[in-house]
């Protein structure tokens, strides 16, 4: 099981976080913990995001780069790691 | 000082489908979307009344397909909307330009358990490309446009666009907003043309893999132009049908589960696989770490999240097909393969031998085909039916062969002929069906009644679910479970109760004046064609197997 941290921007349209966890849930990754903010004055979200999953992050990132509402995605690489399980 | 003329949101969203070029949609009313069927009546767009919410997501889903148009529906909240959503899910899987349309209760009931309440738009992110909910009238017109630039922009889906009654029923300023473009495009990266050029100029034994991408990207001459020049040997999917001349000298047919035999065993042998506009759906690849053991793979697509989905490429082909196909048509030398892969075409051709006097329903098939007019548009439903239209029946566009293939959605086959008719009024449309399948949507016969369309209904009928049965009696020891259909109803008596002009055959005498009497008719037509319920679709593929160790028979 690997852990991955993901760096999302959005624009801060209406469910926007459902939809990036439902994308989450469904393409196999385990949610382990989610920071989200506003920046009111863009309205530009930002939201940090902690998955576990044995699937590679591509293809998670793929997936939620194609949201409509998503402006990037980018892994953390220094926050993610392999467990040895 | 003229005023400036007030719309409803009603009126203001038939202003905007007339401006996106709009003229037919599919629904059915209620109460939360009254206002939106009171606009109708004023407007230019036409109306096509089905008989059931999931009828008329089909025959959106049929129109787009048939025409190349954005399809719409419209549906009222709570059970209407509920009942869009299979159309919406099976227009997901195959990538179907559709924009729903659902009354929602008004702002100040949401979220009250109101009657006939349903959360739709929480429900639709997992069926649709995108779904908006307006809480503002002002915003409106605005996600109205965005709904249509984001069904077409790149890989193509449906939108679902949720309208609260009282906004339906807002006052809003009467200018039309310009059309809009998407903000957050995906960003593509580079084609891999060197890549590419150097894996081709490799190969000594290349197919052409074909998907349902290169209907939708209307690139058909592009894909037919690049098979001419590089003389490689093709297969297509189920939904990329028509896409290769299926004359061409070098066409094998389609490939996977139901696939020919030359086809999955070309591919089983290939050191390239080109994959155009194809996602190495399951039922193409069999076992997928077996698939194509031996080849590099050069991939086409237009969505970014299909590269190394399942498979991972060697060279990706990001972009619009038309620009990417031609950079990559060069001349081959690959003349043993392209005579090895023709000598496989004749030796495992079909046969049409069949002992006995019931039906073969291949054979109805193939010869419906021969006898069908130019620009014929067959539609299917999902079962045996299907893989026995898809192996026989020969097309000449992929806008020409619609069958609910990423979703394999019972009940798709009669409103998608009544779609692709709306939107194609002169052609000839024919509805392959299966005696399971089409008693899932059978009250859409009531909308063929109503405005007369001249559907043509081919009926496969073996009073059997017979994909489910073929995998109990192979799969499952025999023991057939819930499969039998002994009591369905008198088939021609109920095309008679609508209006509807049918025939029973039940023996091969009877096929072929049959099939001219149907094809001769001016209106609507069920021919129910009784076949043996034992009969089954080969060749198969058993699940995870590669696809060179194929069942023929047992």
């Amino acid at each position: 099981m690997n852990n991955y941290q993901l760096m999302i921007k959005a624009d801060d349209k209406q469910v926007v976080l459902e939809r990036i966890l439902q994308v989450a849930r469904y393409r196999g990754f385990l949610i382990s913990g989610i920071h989200a903010q506003v920046n009111t004055g863009t309205n530009i979200g930002t939201i940090e995001l902690l998955v576990r999953s044995e699937r590679p992050i591509e293809l998670l990132v793929d997936q939620i780069n194609k949201l409509i509402d998503i402006k990037e995605v980018k892994v953390d690489n220094s926050a993610s790691q392999q467990c040895i399980a | 000082m003229a005023t400036e003329k007030k719309l409803t949101g009603g009126s203001l969203l038939f202003n905007v489908l007339e401006q996106h070029g709009v003229e037919h949609v599919f629904g059915y009313p209620g109460g939360a979307i009254m206002p939106i069927y009171d606009a109708l009546y004023d407007s230019n767009v036409e109306h096509f009344l089905c008989r059931h919410e999931q009828g008329a997501a089909f025959s959106a889903v049929g129109y787009a397909r048939a025409s190349g148009k954005v399809g719409v529906c419209f549906a009222t909240s709570g059970p209407g909307a509920t009942n869009l959503i299979t159309g919406l899910a099976d227009a997901l899987a195959d990538s179907i330009p559709v924009v729903a349309i659902t009354g929602q209760v008004a702002t100040s009931a949401m979220g009250s358990d109101a009657f006939q309440e349903i959360d739709i738009f929480g429900l639709s992110l997992a069926c649709t490309k995108h779904s908006f909910q307006v809480t503002d009238i002002n915003d409106l017109a605005k996600v109205l446009h965005q709904a249509f630039a984001i069904a077409l922009e790149g890989r193509q889906g449906p939108v679902l666009v949720d309208i609260p009654k009282d906004i339906q029923l807002a006052e809003v300023n009467g200018c039309l907003d310009k059309l809009v473009s998407l903000k957050n495009k995906v960003k593509l990266p580079p084609a891999n043309v060197g890549s590419a050029i150097a894996l081709l100029n490799q190969a000594k034994q290349p197919v052409l893999y074909v998907g349902g991408g290169v209907g939708m990207a209307n690139a058909v001459d592009e894909l037919r132009e690049f098979a001419s020049i590089t003389g490689v040997p093709s297969v297509s999917t189920l939904k990329g049908l028509g896409a290769i001349d299926p004359e061409d000298e070098n066409y094998l047919g389609m490939l996977g589960m139901h696939g020919t035999k030359a086809a999955n065993l070309a591919v089983q042998q290939c050191d390239l696989l080109i994959a155009v506009g194809a996602r190495f759906d399951d039922r193409v690849t069999g076992k997928l770490n077996e698939f194509a053991p031996n080849a590099k793979v050069i991939h086409f697509d237009i969505d970014t999240a299909e590269i190394n989905k399942r498979r991972v490429a060697d060279a990706a082909i990001l972009g619009d097909l038309k620009v990417n196909l031609p950079a990559l048509a060069i001349p081959l030398s690959i003349a043993t393969w392209q005579d090895k892969c023709q000598q496989m075409k004749v030796d495992f051709a079909w046969d049409y031998n069949h002992p006995g006097e019931s039906i073969f329903a291949p054979a109805v098939l193939k010869e419906v085909s021969d006898k069908m007019p130019k620009n014929t548009c067959v539609t299917t439903d999902v079962g045996q039916h299907q893989m026995w239209a898809a192996q026989h029946m020969l097309f000449d566009d992929p806008s020409n062969f619609l069958t609910s293939g990423g979703m394999g959605t019972m009940g798709f086959g009669v409103p998608a002929a009544v779609g692709a008719q709306v939107s194609r009024p002169t052609d000839c449309i024919v509805a392959v069906s299966g005696d399971g399948s089409f008693m899932m949507n059978v009250q859409e016969l009531s909308t063929i009644k109503r405005f007369q369309l001249p559907v043509k209904i081919v009926l496969i009928d073996n009073a059997k679910l017979g994909m489910v049965r073929q995998w109990q009696d192979l799969f499952f020891n025999g023991r057939l479970s819930e499969t039998d259909l002994a009591d369905n109803p008198d088939f021609v008596m109920l095309a008679n109760a609508f209006d509807i002009k049918a025939k029973l055959i039940s023996k091969k005498s009877e096929v072929s004046d049959a099939i001219e009497d149907m094809m001769n008719h001016d209106g609507p037509y069920l021919l129910q064609v009784k076949i043996n319920a034992q009969d089954n679709v080969w060749p198969l593929v058993p699940p995870n197997t590669a696809n060179d160790k194929m069942m023929e028979s047992t």
